[in-house]
């Protein structure tokens, strides 16, 4: 085996910049938050924002915030639009879209304009959609202290004719 | 008036030859000047200083990226354009201004066409490429809003100029590159975990754009910044907006 020739070295194959997983251009800033990091605070991002480790506190984002599967987020939060696969502990006001995969388990209130819920995805909590005119007060406000006593909280909107 | 600032290396012949072509290109275009020879333990400041005093106009680094950081850290300071012709290996800061390697720099330089550079201030000094922590205990604060930590060792790199490079734990996953952006300080925090036997474990890094931070570590940790090595304890890190003044290529990527 000593003496076993040498493997020939093969050429690399020429793969494009893009396709070797780096980024060379990126249009936006993007935060990332990495597995096994955590991040406690107020966090709050101009850009799009990945979480992939932990955050405890408050997210603010007026773009798109991605929650991973794996990631664990409690905290409030505020954003653009938000797609989750992992686990969200938190009340939520989302200007745009919330989009729960398969994987997402969420324990709070939501207020959304479109809400897109996958087969097998979890939320315990208030869901007001903006949209319906005529609708008697502020949906969302009453569930803010939490999602502890939600059913026996919970009343149906009285839509005015 | 051109002042040239030659690194050391230079000295070495195997450079004579793409010197001798710049320098009769410099010629042609009529920009050759004064050429002072800089060694590494040469502090920049003073002697741009002195140059401007006598009348320069302009301050051309001739080397590669250590030798760029290294004057433009001590000397970002000093109200003068800058230009940069570089030659030899370790380039990747002439790549991004758009300053092609050879005599074509030359061409780039003549045209004059400047650009103002944000700088990074890390306590009281400034680097232009990128800051980096070897793995240590630390923790990070960002903006005085939000505390990042890892459970074990986290390994720091900040991005000003310089591309954030870095390879997965994997031995067989090619180098990922991140071009950071201009305008604000990027930071890649690398999570470092132990491997069951001995030695760690790189982890995917997280990215953060920022305009302040400050890294605090129970003991003193290293901090590495365009070649400048120190130990610091706590560590403020802010972006200087368009403080250098450096001419740059068309094909820049910014």
């Amino acid at each position: 085996m000593i003496f076993q020739k040498p493997a020939p070295k093969l050429p690399m194959p020429m793969v494009p910049e893009d396709q070797l997983g780096g980024q060379p251009v990126r249009d936006e800033i993007e935060t990332v938050v990495g597995p096994s990091v955590n991040v406690e605070g107020d966090f709050v991002s101009e850009g799009n924002i990945v979480v992939k480790g932990s955050v405890a506190g408050s997210v603010t984002t007026s773009k798109h915030l991605l929650i991973e599967q794996g990631a664990r987020v409690v905290a409030n939060v505020r954003a653009g639009s938000v797609k989750i696969s992992g686990d969200l502990k938190g009340n939520m006001k989302i200007r745009e879209s919330l989009e729960l995969t398969a994987t997402a388990r969420v324990i709070g209130d939501v207020e959304v304009k479109v809400l897109v819920m996958e087969a097998g995805a979890l939320l315990y909590g208030k869901v007001a959609m903006l949209g319906i005119d005529g609708v008697e007060g502020k949906p969302g406000r009453s569930g803010s202290r939490g999602a502890s006593k939600r059913s026996e909280e919970f009343q149906p909107l009285e839509i005015i004719e | 008036m051109y002042v040239y600032l030659y690194d050391n290396f230079l000295r070495h012949k195997r450079f004579a030859a793409d010197i001798k072509t710049m320098e009769i290109r410099l010629t042609d275009y009529g920009i050759a000047g004064k050429i002072l020879r800089i060694n590494n333990y040469t502090d920049a400041k003073p002697i741009i200083e002195d140059e401007v005093k006598r009348g320069a106009k302009t301050v051309v680094i001739v080397g590669n990226d250590d030798s760029f950081g290294q004057i433009l850290s001590r000397a970002a300071t000093v109200p003068i354009t800058f230009g940069f012709l570089p030659v030899g290996p370790n380039n990747s800061i002439a790549e991004i201004l758009g300053i092609t390697p050879g005599t074509l720099a030359v061409d780039v330089l003549s045209r004059r066409r400047r650009q103002l550079l944000d700088i990074g201030w890390a306590n009281n000094w400034c680097f232009i490429g990128q800051l980096r922590i070897p793995p240590a205990k630390v923790e990070v604060t960002y903006d005085e809003r939000f505390t990042v930590r890892a459970k074990d060792l986290l390994e720091v790199v900040v991005c000003n100029l310089k591309p954030y490079v870095f390879k997965s734990g994997q031995p067989s996953d090619p180098e990922k590159i991140v071009h950071p952006q201009d305008g604000k300080l990027e930071a890649f925090l690398r999570p470092l975990t132990k491997r069951r036997w001995w030695g760690y474990m790189g982890e995917e890094p997280s990215v953060f754009p920022f305009e302040e931070m400050v890294i605090r570590g129970e003991k003193p940790f290293m901090v590495e910044a365009d070649g400048k090595v120190s130990k610091e304890i706590k560590l403020t890190i802010r972006l200087a907006h368009h403080k250098i003044d450096l001419i740059v290529g068309r094909e820049r990527q910014f």
